[in-house]
């Protein structure tokens, strides 16, 4: 299917008529103090249909919660343990490009060889509308640097991008067609200069940007080139608040555990991450990652060196999330700049 | 839709043996027809649950069977294993698994075969030992050449499989070196850790496969030694322990340098230890 048009006012009536069709519309919208988040506006409404910058949260938080319910204990006694299916159908709706691209990377991880069932029981019942950047999120982010932004090259189920009447729309599986062919009248044919309106947009954007060498990068993180002042400079930074695990949208490290009051209770799954000394420390107390510089050193080669010899490319996408929550102001973007220099 | 990989499957305890005043050994059988977890290999491990106190790894401490039953030998240490000590003949605990890969087999046939284990790490070699001895016909043991195997305690009391070891004992064309850190009355054999054992060792270094396993301490120091005797590297296997709350390359937790302790190992190669960044 080629590119559609979707004019502003007919925008809001695709969502309702989207909102019909699923338990759960995960949008973009703005919270108390501000900030845009991703929440379930099904029943709640007030959903940006377009909107500045990204998530606080990226939209991962919805497939991998923070703590999760993977079975239920009925009795402590009997040693069985019940699965708690998720059946809901989301709808995600405004979702940035990096993310789709974090998505892209989260699936072939958690849906390979062992396949994680609760993750990919979500996965599977979710349709993604992409909606593509006009300007950088934030001044840190680099996921044009990082090959993940400003337009999801993949990974959707459509894609939208805002031109001055409507938006553009393109069509990334048959999930996506779906919603199209049931809303027909909803969609037109792009005016040749409509596209070129967002060409030019593109354009701009990409402008200057230099695609990081992801192959020499990790290359020099695996013959430990990399001066040690460098990691120590990061581990007297570090004050394990975990904001960038919690943030990123490709951090998928968790920990099980049960959680019971008298006969019954849950067994559940709750978000962990190398940030944590606890993470790796074993009977007896000991552990291989003992310091703080440690830590962090495992958070950036995993995505920065390890994933791209496992998958040809870096599990970070350049949202900059974990730059801007940091109150150490330890920066991937700069790492990667100083060593990729 | 494809089987739930974190669901434990109800397995019953047949039996329990008081191995060493913290260590029990646990007999269980899967309860029902579930029987995806006895196909095991010498070095694999599974996860054990019990409902509300949690999950943990435990290696396969016996070769598989027949009749289905197999052992794993439980160091209380915490919150799920002192809950475990608790248990009882005829209780369900929660498994699954097997997890993670076994030692090279075929590369061990004909070879002659040195192990060596510190404290509980006995538990991930037994089944492999039983495997050479083949306690069940006899068929493997002319498969293998000498055996020579050290086990190093922290005292006499603590040793493990205190009877199967006398056994081994009796085995053509095998050695069994004793030792403790902390002599007892009990006790007039060698002193020290496994390390001072190695001078007797009678083994064609050159050709034969060394198995390890016990605290990362050990490992180290052990491999050192060993290397200078002349093992080569591509010959010598350990079994490594670290955190682990999936077993199955998800929770990321026994991550290393871009591989999983829980499906790339836990047994690996000197060679590939190094290349982990696990040295002496
Ligand atoms: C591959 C593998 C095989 C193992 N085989 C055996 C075995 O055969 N026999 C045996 O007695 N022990 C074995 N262990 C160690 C065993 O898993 C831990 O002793 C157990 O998890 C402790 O649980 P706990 O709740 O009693 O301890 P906790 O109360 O949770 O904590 C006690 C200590 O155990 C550490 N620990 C907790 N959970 C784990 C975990 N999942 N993995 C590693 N360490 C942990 C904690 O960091 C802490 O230092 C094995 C570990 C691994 C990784
Ligand atoms: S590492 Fe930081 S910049 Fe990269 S994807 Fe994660 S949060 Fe975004
Ligand atoms: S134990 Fe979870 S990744 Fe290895």
């Amino acid at each position: 299917m080629g590119r559609l048009f979707i004019a502003k006012e007919d925008i809001q009536t695709l969502i309702e008529r989207l909102k019909e069709g699923c338990d759960e519309f995960i949008a973009p919208k703005k919270e108390h103090l501000s900030d845009v988040i991703f929440a379930d506006t099904k029943e709640a409404g007030g959903e940006l249909i377009d909107y500045e910058g990204n998530s606080v949260i990226s939209p991962r938080a919805f497939l991998l919660p923070q703590t999760e319910a993977l079975f239920e204990i009925k009795s402590i006694k009997d040693g069985k343990f019940f699965p708690i299916p998720d059946k809901k159908k989301r709808i995600f709706y405004g979702v940035r490009p990096c993310d789709i691209k974090a998505l892209i990377l989260m699936r072939s991880f958690f849906l390979d060889e062992f396949v994680d069932i609760p993750y990919k029981q979500k996965l599977e019942n979710s349709t993604f509308i992409a909606l593509s950047c006009n300007r950088l999120c934030s001044e840190e982010a680099f996921c044009c640097e990082m090959d993940a932004g400003p337009v999801a090259k993949e990974g959707y189920d459509l894609q939208l991008t805002a031109i001055g009447k409507g938006y553009l729309v393109d069509v990334g599986s048959e999930k996506g067609s779906r919603i199209i062919r049931n809303n027909k009248k909803l969609f037109a044919k792009p005016e040749p200069r409509d596209e070129k309106e967002a060409l030019e947009t593109l354009k701009c954007l990409a402008k200057g940007c230099k695609r990081i060498d992801f192959k020499k990068l990790a290359g020099m993180m695996n013959e430990d080139k990399i001066k040690p002042s460098v990691w120590d400079d990061i581990g007297l930074r570090c004050v394990v608040c975990s904001g960038c695990i919690t943030l990123c949208p490709t951090c998928s490290c968790f920990s099980i555990a049960d959680r019971v009051s008298g006969d019954s209770g849950i067994r559940l799954r709750y978000c962990d991450g190398c940030p944590y000394s606890g993470f790796t420390r074993m009977a007896g107390g000991s552990t291989p990652f003992p310091l703080h510089k440690d830590h962090i050193r495992r958070f950036f080669e995993h995505k920065l060196n390890y994933d791209v010899g496992r998958y040809g490319i870096p599990s970070c996408v350049g949202c900059a999330r974990c730059i801007n929550t940091c109150p150490g102001n330890i920066s991937i973007r700069k790492f990667i700049e100083e060593v990729a220099k | 839709m494809k089987l739930n990989e974190y669901l434990p499957v109800p397995a019953a305890i047949k039996d329990i043996v008081d191995e060493t005043p913290d260590t029990k050994t646990f007999i269980l059988q899967i309860k029902g027809r579930s029987n995806r977890v006895f196909k095991y290999k010498p070095g694999q491990f599974l996860m054990i649950s019990l409902p509300g106190y949690g999950e943990a790894p435990f290696t396969f401490a016996s070769s598989p069977s027949k009749d289905g039953k197999f052992q794993i030998s439980v160091r209380r240490v915490g919150f799920l294993t002192n809950a475990m000590h608790k248990l009882k003949e005829k209780d369900i605990i929660g498994v699954r698994g097997p997890y993670g890969n076994t030692f090279p087999l075929d590369k061990m046939e004909k070879k002659d075969l040195l192990f060596i284990a510190g404290g509980c790490g006995i538990a991930p070699l037994r089944p492999l030992i039983q495997h050479v001895f083949s306690t069940r016909g006899g068929k493997n043991r002319k498969d293998y050449g000498k055996v020579e195997i050290i086990y190093g305690c922290r005292m006499p009391k603590d040793r493990f499989y205190k009877k199967e070891i006398k056994e081994w004992m009796d085995e053509p064309d095998t050695k069994v070196y004793l030792t403790v850190d902390e002599p007892d009355q009990t006790w007039d054999g060698a002193c020290g850790v496994v390390c001072v054992m190695f001078p007797r060792i009678k083994l064609n270094p050159k050709t034969s496969m060394v198995f390890l396993c016990g605290p990362s301490v050990m490992i180290k120091s052990a491999i050192r030694d060993i290397l200078k005797l002349g093992f080569r590297e591509q010959n010598i296997y350990a079994s490594l322990e670290r955190y682990m709350k999936c077993g199955i390359g998800k929770c990321g937790h026994c991550y290393i340098k871009g591989k999983y302790v829980c499906t790339d190992g836990p047994n690996f190669s000197y060679t590939q230890m190094k290349k982990l960044g696990i040295t002496s």
